[in-house]
């Protein structure tokens, strides 16, 4: 029965997708305000039956109703509530279906918030949305069906994958993934409406920054909890192994954080629209191409036993978009009229040029190191591994420069740099490069790549407290206001998107430097120990007092109990352990991670005998890594800050003119140095 | 065998002071038999046999160039799993015998073939992987290079236009620009394209 | 129409595509093991239980079935089966051998006794014999032929048919 309902919820919603993709089509081609509004409701048509058919689900998996096939391939009485609402999205079928819900919300919000305006290009932008949605509600109506009818139900299921049972962030990374993956859809409808339309206007350019903004900040966060999982569950003490898997969330933000760097110099220059785009369309493309990598099998390992029955699906998708996007480019491109134009030297647009182009290589390099073993094995026959050793080789340099280029870009002016605001703005932030370096090698710090990101970070943070500050100290001194007021005035008021903008740039030095940090600056050890003994790492001692098992409703969890000292002081208890779940041969290890302000001391065990007492311990002291964690949420709220849209004021007071003509980005420093001193 | 054991212990002894009060993992093999000997494939060992911090850090960097075979995209060194963990005393063993890295590769290679190398070693098509990055540099900096070269060289955009884009509504653009014309009393282009931003100067000016 | 928007975005998308179609028809089982049509790599191991030493090399003139598994690994136990009743019938013209990987003496005993054993098992432990044969994982079994050389490896629990298969080739009736 409620299989049944599910699956005519889905039926349905192909079809209304479908239908709707076909009437904005025509709404766009000639165009007419009733067809507009008829492409609109089957937009919230198409949002209300997947939503409905995800309530179904959710439904389904909180009875227990094992006559529901996903709920009785991943269900189980046993399960904590929130192990059971995560189920949904814990397998294959079931985070289809989950994507078509992420979808339907994006789809709702989008169209409704841009209902009155931009009418030439939203039927359009509607159109790409549904053929995008009938495509998932496609693949959920037939090759991952998850509302099949089971005659004979048993009464009781196995469970998801123990992995995702085995943390909490499993049951919020995925909706963030989805949030950003899904997300790019809308920017990506929008930039194709652009095309469809030949037109590119200023006014377009904001729901299309905003919509790629948004999907964007939720990617950045998603990458960063898929990182901190791994971490906190895997117990190898690393975030980022460039695996497949991890790869392919990463391609799409590169791409998208090219395309909000461009997006400015089109919002500023009037050029590079169909250089935006271009990205945009990749951005889809890559999300697309990413879910095809994971769900289709191509990059399990020999052991995987699994063959899922998507990948074709999916496949002959990315390549009808690819051909689209190709095509659609291309007869359109020419259509995007430039206003203005960009020279060469020293300026922020060339620097934005340049950023954009280390982005592309960036993704270029991700791409193809990804992609390369596939190619050779089609090729030659053979199987080759292109893996960590490669990505930190080629990523290093590429992302040092982006760091450097973070802090030159916003010292320097639009349009064009004397030599004298070049030496005022980008000579003084040497300071803070040096102080960063001579910090670093204070603390111990030799590898030479690692100098030189603390070097280029204090170089950038130094130029981006700086660039935050200043309009401050202005406002102060012209106004006489005090600090508070002026910050409230020229930063959250005036400034809010350029202080968005420099929290994000702040915190993704932060992040830059605790990687390169936390990753040359680890110490390991590995050793068996009998109950009682004790090992050192670090400065810390670390002392086995014993394991114990625990039977838990829907696992067994064997923990190893060790006091932590630190100069002779008990500091804390630590329980890594190792937890088997209902139905598993094979345990799966959970360290135990304690943070501090400068480091995290990781253990995790390898091996636990109960019965013997012994056990094989991984111990790790990381320096840095917390700060990754937090800095990445400062992103995700920087980019949430830029969402927030600007009041619109009215047009009357000379000063608000002022402020409304002044150029957001621009307010190059070297003018108010001058000024100043 | 017994030149085999007896770097083994060494080894073990020597390892960091971390493993002095706790027994190193795992136990060596039962005496009598003997694992496949590596000479016969890479021939006789043509490093330095290595010991205590030196043996440690080689065989740090050794074990990351190695895929574990059951991870998924970890190295040798990265990865908790058992497996990794034998490989990983494996090299550490072979470098203590004075096998050098690259001899160690091939070892492994010759038993799990190029997938266990987790960085493509330069030869044959693998180059492609390595230098194509830098051809993307070079090709995209001289295509963003040759098109800001033909453009002509005149001043930035002119301010006008760039004012009136930041406007939501383009239809206020002309009553703004006249505004604005009032606001700075002589406008002079040049001098507010290279700074456009000339709000609060003015204001500092005139106090 | 931008011609070279369109070569370059072809050029670029349909080599992609076509990669895509033939990675997808791949069979991840197929494993090309780079040590089949070398000398299998010589070993001595002793025996589970008895402490009796086997040298590889020294089993030379008759095939040699070669089999990694281990008492955790869920799809060995029927596999198990499948190689005990093949050497029961083939009796000495064969020579099975079980390496077991990354376990306990005890556990392997206990298992043989409950299961049933027809051919010597070695223990490999710390894995150096399962590194040198570039063991993924198990259960895992080489083909040697009567000269030492592996005609053949399998991944996976064997079925009667497929250890048939691979038998003949190490016969050398291929």
């Amino acid at each position: 029965m409620t299989a049944t309902l599910g699956r005519f919820l889905v039926d349905l919603s192909l079809l209304v997708a479908t239908s709707g993709a076909m009437v904005g089509f025509a709404a766009g081609f000639r165009p007419s305000a009733s067809g507009a509004r008829l492409a609109r409701r089957f937009a919230y048509a198409f949002s209300a039956l997947m939503t409905a058919a995800n309530l179904v689900m959710f439904y389904a998996l909180l009875t227990h109703d094992f006559s529901v096939s996903y709920v009785a391939q991943v269900g189980s009485r046993s399960l904590p509530t929130w192990v059971t609402i995560a189920s949904l999205w814990s397998s294959l079928e079931g985070s289809i279906l989950f994507w078509g819900l992420v979808m339907s919300i994006y789809i709702f919000v989008a169209t409704f918030a841009t209902r009155r305006d931009h009418p030439e290009y939203m039927p359009f932008a509607i159109g790409v949305w549904l053929a995008c949605a009938a495509f998932f509600a496609f693949l959920i109506a037939g090759p991952a069906q998850p509302f099949l009818t089971i005659a004979s139900p048993l009464a009781d299921g196995p469970g998801p994958n123990p992995l995702l049972q085995n943390h909490i962030l499993m049951a919020v990374h995925p909706p963030f993934l989805y949030l950003g993956f899904v997300g790019m859809t809308i920017p990506f409808g929008l930039a194709c409406a652009a095309l469809l339309t030949g037109r590119l206007g200023h006014a377009f350019l904001r729901p299309l920054r905003t919509w790629l903004l948004l999907p964007w900040t939720f990617l950045t966060v998603a990458i960063m909890l898929g990182g901190w999982w791994s971490y906190e569950v895997l117990g190898w003490g690393g975030y980022w192994a460039w695996d497949p898997v991890e790869n392919a969330s990463f391609l799409p933000w590169l791409t998208a954080t090219a395309a909000l760097h461009s997006a400015i110099v089109m919002e500023r220059k009037g050029t590079l629209k169909g250089w935006t785009v271009t990205l945009v369309l990749s951005t889809f493309l890559l999300t697309i191409f990413g879910t095809f990598l994971t769900r289709s099998g191509v990059f399990n390992s020999v052991h995987s036993f699994t063959q899922s029955s998507i990948g074709p699906t999916i496949l002959v998708f990315l390549a009808i978009a690819l051909v689209f996007s190709v095509v659609l480019l291309a007869t359109r491109i020419d259509r995007l009229t430039a206003e203005g134009e960009i020279t060469a030297g020293a300026s922020r647009e060339t620097v934005f040029l340049a950023n954009n182009l280390l982005f592309v290589v960036f993704t270029f390099t991700v791409l193809i190191g990804t992609v390369f073993p596939l190619v050779v094995e089609a090729t030659k026959g053979t199987q080759m591994s292109v893996g960590r050793p490669y990505f930190d080789k080629m990523a290093v340099p590429i992302g040092l420069a982006l760091l450097f280029l973070m802090g030159v870009g916003p010292a320097l002016p639009w349009g064009r740099a004397t030599g004298e605001q070049m030496r005022r703005s980008l000579l003084p932030p040497a300071i803070g490069g040096a102080l960063a370096a001579a910090i670093g090698w204070a603390t111990g710090v030799r590898h030479g790549w690692t100098l030189l990101t603390l070097a280029f970070g204090g170089y950038t943070l130094w130029i981006t407290v700086r660039e935050i500050w200043l309009p401050v100290r202005q406002r102060m001194r012209a106004r006489g206001e005090g600090v508070g007021e002026a910050i409230v005035a020229s930063q959250i008021h005036r400034g809010r998107r350029r202080l968005a903008a420099y929290i994000v740039h702040a915190a993704a030095v932060i992040v830059i430097v605790s990687i390169a940090v936390s990753s040359t600056m680890g110490k390991v050890s590995e050793v068996r120990l009998n109950q009682g003994q004790t090992t050192k790492i670090g400065g810390y001692e670390l002392k086995f007092i014993g394991a114990e098992e625990r039977n838990e409703p829907h696992r067994i969890s064997t923990a190893a109990r060790f006091e932590v000292r630190r100069e002779g002081k008990l500091v804390r208890v630590m329980e890594p352990a190792m937890n088997l779940y209902q139905g598993q041969r094979e345990p799966i290890g959970t360290p135990d991670v304690m943070t501090t302000l400068t480091h995290d001391l990781y253990l995790s065990v390898m091996s636990i005998d109960a019965a013997a007492q012994v056990v094989g311990l991984h111990s790790m002291v990381n320096p840095m890594v917390g700060w990754i964690w937090i800095a990445v949420g400062f992103m995700g709220l920087g980019g949430l800050m830029a969402l927030i849209p600007s009041r619109r004021r009215p047009v009357t007071d000379r000063d608000d003119l002022m402020t409304e003509l002044r150029p957001i980005e621009s307010a190059p420093v070297t003018s108010l140095v001058e000024e100043g001193g | 065998m017994k030149r085999v054991l007896a770097a083994i212990a060494l080894a073990i002894l020597t390892t960091s002071a971390d493993r002095l009060d706790a027994q190193a993992i795992p136990a060596p093999p039962v005496q009598g038999a003997s694992a496949p000997d590596p000479s016969e494939i890479v021939g006789e060992p043509s490093g330095k046999r290595l010991t205590g911090d030196a043996l440690e850090l080689e065989t740090k960097r050794v074990s990351a160039l190695l895929r574990c075979p059951v991870c998924q995209g970890l190295s040798v060194f990265d990865s908790p799993a058992e497996m990794a963990r034998n490989m990983k005393i494996e090299v550490r063993d072979l470098l203590a015998r004075g096998y050098t890295g690259e001899q160690i590769l091939k070892y492994f290679e010759t038993s799990y073939g190029e997938f266990v190398r987790l960085q493509p070693p330069l030869r044959g098509v693998n180059w492609l992987v390595w230098i194509s990055p830098f051809v993307a540099l070079l090709l995209g900096g001289w295509i963003m290079l040759v098109r800001l070269r033909s453009r002509p060289n005149t001043s930035t955009a002119s301010d006008e236009s760039l004012a009136s884009s930041q406007l939501l509504d383009e239809s206020l653009a002309p009553y703004l620009a006249s505004v604005r014309r009032m606001a700075y009393d002589n406008p002079d282009d040049s001098k507010m394209s290279a700074a456009p931003n000339p709000g609060p100067v003015t204001m500092g000016d005139q106090k | 129409m931008n011609r070279r928007v369109l070569l370059v975005g072809l050029a670029i998308t349909i080599p992609a595509i076509i990669l895509f179609v033939v990675s997808l028809g791949r069979d991840p089982h197929k494993v090309r093991s780079p040590l089949v049509g070398r000398v299998a790599p010589d070993f001595t191991l002793l025996e589970a239980g008895s402490g009796a030493v086997v040298r590889l090399s020294s089993l030379r003139g008759k095939p040699v079935v070669l089999n990694f598994w281990a008492t955790w690994c869920v799809p060995c136990f029927a596999e198990h089966g499948v190689l005990t009743e093949a050497s029961r019938q083939l009796g000495p013209n064969v020579q099975f051998l079980g390496v077991v990987y990354d376990d306990k003496e005890e556990k392997i005993l206990q298992f043989l006794k409950e299961n049933g054993s027809a051919y010597p098992t070695l223990n490999d432990g710390g894995g150096k014999t399962a590194i040198a044969y570039g063991v993924y994982g198990v259960p895992e079994t080489f083909f040697i032929d009567p000269s030492g050389k592996i005609v053949a490896k399998y991944e996976g629990p064997l079925t009667p048919q497929l250890l048939d298969s691979n038998l003949q080739k190490a016969a050398g009736r291929s």
